[in-house]
């Protein structure tokens, strides 16, 4: 475990970035989650097939291949864009971090995307309806009666969509980003103690999703206080 | 930037090779996953506290980790002990192969425990009174009664967990081995062409996930046909 010491702020700045990117994918998945959510209830024929394609590629292909095509995939396609204008451009990409943000958003966006439908087809319609007999417009009423009602049948999923994108994060260390899992790899050759090492980014994850499920059961309870009826 | 629709199918021949390996990694783990599932539930339904303790910290320790973690701990790391390479397992732990399998059936076993405790929770209590009123053994009623009814109730979430061990496999690919992901990240560094290899192995993924969906789909329809007579 000595060895260790040399390595911990490594391991502190590996585990800031692994929060960054949690906290970036998770702002973006809520966004997509949102809007594909909203897609798949609108009444226009076109949206929901978009929105249901996106969901079945997203939940139907593997973590690690989505981030390599978005990586790659954006590194051909702004190189050759570069390269229209100026031919002497050799190679673009954009950082891994993005790369890896935007494509850990986009899977569990998929996700969030069908636990939303599902907790907004929860709400009573009576209170939508309620609400536009009052005069709300439908951004109001969106914003202001389906939300607020929606999020707390929507947490138990959530909880466990947080759990999984925190877990996904752990693959961007494929694309190069210096993250716990690369700093285990990098730290490996030069200790010579592999176990220590991975066994660490081990336990920092489960400190993380121990965090997160506990979160979860705090706003699980603040969501649900006003159903005494339940006990 | 074109599409080389000719790379697509030069390269199939050996993504088949790939999907292979995915196919028994798949199997593999995901039937002694569920073998350690069912150990996993019995003693955690046991009562005892020395079987609950080590089922539950089990599964709290592998449904809180990355799998990437679990793999790169168990294929990296295990060799660092002088015990593991001296062992009986060595010819085995020494393999990506079944250091893979490895992560991936005890990472199954732990989802695939709490997905069937979930749906012996969903089991009628009424049913349960009435057998042992009917002086029906505990064993027994839990062989003939809560089993089938928990199985059933627990298929749609268990298919979720099979698509999800699909995807999984592809991490097979970050220690060596070339299962289907693994073949596509070979091909792409020799032609650097991401999308039409990386899209067509996605398809493939996607149609595997179709499949175990629409697999589960009918066995539960089967397994439930007794609930409600055929509507029309």
């Amino acid at each position: 475990m000595s060895e260790l010491v040399g390595w911990a702020d490594d391991y502190f700045w590996g585990a800031m970035v692994v929060l960054r990117v949690f906290a970036v994918s998770l702002v973006l998945a809520v966004v997509i989650g949102l809007i594909g959510s909203a897609m798949k209830l609108s009444g226009s024929r076109v949206a929901q097939t978009i929105a249901n394609a996106y969901t079945v590629v997203f939940r139907g292909t593997p973590e690690l291949l989505v981030l390599l095509i978005v990586y790659f995939g954006a590194a051909v396609t702004l190189t050759a864009i570069g390269q229209s204008f100026d031919a002497s451009v050799k190679f673009i990409d954009i950082p891994p971090f993005w790369a890896g943000a935007f494509a850990i958003a986009l899977i569990v966006g998929a996700y969030m995307t069908e636990t939303f439908r599902g907790a907004f087809l929860g709400v009573d319609p009576g209170h939508v309806e309620a609400a536009r007999a009052l005069g709300l417009s439908k951004f109001q009423t969106f914003v202001y009666v389906r939300i607020p009602q929606m999020w707390r049948l929507a947490l138990p999923n959530f909880g466990n969509h947080m759990l999984s994108l925190m877990k996904d994060t752990a693959l961007i260390s494929v694309i190069g980003v210096e993250e716990i899992v690369f700093v285990a790899k990098i730290a490996t050759p030069v200790t010579l103690k592999p176990f220590t090492m991975y066994f660490i980014v081990a336990l920092i994850y489960l400190c993380i999703t121990t965090v997160i499920t506990l979160a979860v059961m705090a706003m699980e309870k603040y969501a649900n206080k006003h159903l005494v009826s339940s006990r | 930037m074109n599409f080389d629709i000719g790379l697509v199918f030069e390269s199939i021949p050996k993504m088949l090779v790939g999907l292979g390996l995915t196919l028994e990694l798949l199997i593999l783990s995901s039937f002694i996953g569920l073998v350690l599932a069912v150990i996993t539930l019995l003693m955690r339904i046991s009562g005892r506290w020395f079987l609950v303790a080590p089922a539950v910290t089990y599964i709290y320790i592998f449904r809180g980790t990355p799998i990437l973690v679990q793999i790169f701990v168990i294929y990296f790391g295990f060799p660092q002990f002088e015990f593991v390479r001296e062992s009986v397992f060595w010819p085995f732990l020494r393999e990506p192969f079944w250091c893979c399998i490895l992560a991936l059936s005890l990472n199954a076993g732990a989802y695939v425990s709490e997905i069937l405790r979930g749906g012996m929770l969903g089991v009628d209590k009424g049913i349960l009174e009435a057998a042992s009123a009917l002086g029906i053994s505990k064993t027994q009623s839990f062989i003939y009664i809560t089993s089938p009814i928990a199985i059933r109730l627990s298929l749609p979430a268990y298919s979720n967990d099979i698509i999800s061990m699909t995807k999984a496999t592809a991490l097979a690919s970050t220690v060596t081995l070339l299962d289907m992901t693994g073949v596509a990240r070979t091909i792409v560094a020799q032609t650097f062409a991401p999308y039409e290899i990386f899209l067509s192995v996605a398809i493939i993924y996607m149609i595997m996930a179709w499949m175990i969906q629409k697999g589960f789909g009918m066995a539960e329809k089967r397994m439930s046909r007794y609930l409600k007579p055929a509507a029309g």
